[in-house]
């Protein structure tokens, strides 16, 4: 891990996206953020300050997030999804939105496992 | 009418790419068995999160008889307010994380 990468983990000691974004104004998440925000109620253009503050927060979330779901998973030795589906548990919405995009997810790779041996047969049927 | 439709566009249609939010989970785990079922369930979890703080602000816009597009202080106050109850996850103890050092230190 290089020194770059660590920049978007946050320093644990902050307990709040600092007023000044500048450290993290990479804006990795800046295109799809101006899309959702917008999805779900901001201005068609929203002010490019906002979508940085945002996504200051999200990757503190999702930082804050992922080190529990870590420590959930230290417990029994390796992480998995199920530890982030623990930390959902008691918020209904998106423990059932998770429980819907991990089976449409299931659902297309059986798909395409089902295509692939479909290939499979149908090249051997004309050798 | 159609600014309502691209706006649900909009919503149905974003979402955080697969691969950033996987390099993003990586760089926080310190872990390369990340797999496409935790990127995927992150993502509509943040996804949810982010619908939640631009909500939350409309509110505060509309205590405030605030109009326009949504601002920081109001982007502030909402995050304050998800803290209040509970949907924020917490920082408990400083942690130690693999992502902070280099291999030569490890």
């Amino acid at each position: 891990m290089n020194a770059s990468s660590s920049g978007k983990a946050r320093a644990a000691s902050s307990s709040q996206p600092s007023d000044s974004s500048s450290k993290r104004k990479r804006g990795i998440f800046q295109k799809e953020l101006q899309h959702m925000m917008y999805g779900f109620g901001d201005d068609p253009n929203p002010l490019p300050e906002t979508v940085a503050l945002v996504e200051d927060i999200v990757l503190e979330y999702v930082t804050d997030f992922a080190h529990k779901a870590q420590d959930m998973g230290s417990k029994r030795g390796k992480l998995s999804v199920e530890d982030f589906l623990y930390l959902v548990r008691k918020d209904a919405p998106k423990l059932n939105r998770c429980k819907e995009l991990l089976s449409m997810q299931e659902e297309l790779k059986q798909a395409r496992k089902a295509f692939d041996v479909d290939e499979e047969k149908l090249a051997a049927s004309l050798d | 009418m159609e600014e309502q439709m691209n706006r649900y566009e909009s919503f149905r249609r974003s979402g955080f790419q697969k691969a950033a939010m996987k390099r993003l989970l990586v760089s926080v785990t310190g872990s390369q068995k990340v797999t496409m079922p935790m990127t995927i369930a992150m993502s509509g979890i943040a996804k949810m999160f982010v619908g939640e703080i631009v909500e939350t602000a409309r509110i505060v816009m509309s205590e405030r008889k605030e109009s326009g597009p949504i601002r920081p202080c109001h982007i502030r106050e909402a995050y304050r307010r998800l803290k209040l109850e509970g949907k924020v996850p917490k920082r408990t103890v400083p942690r130690l994380s693999f992502a902070r050092f280099s291999p030569t230190q490890l």
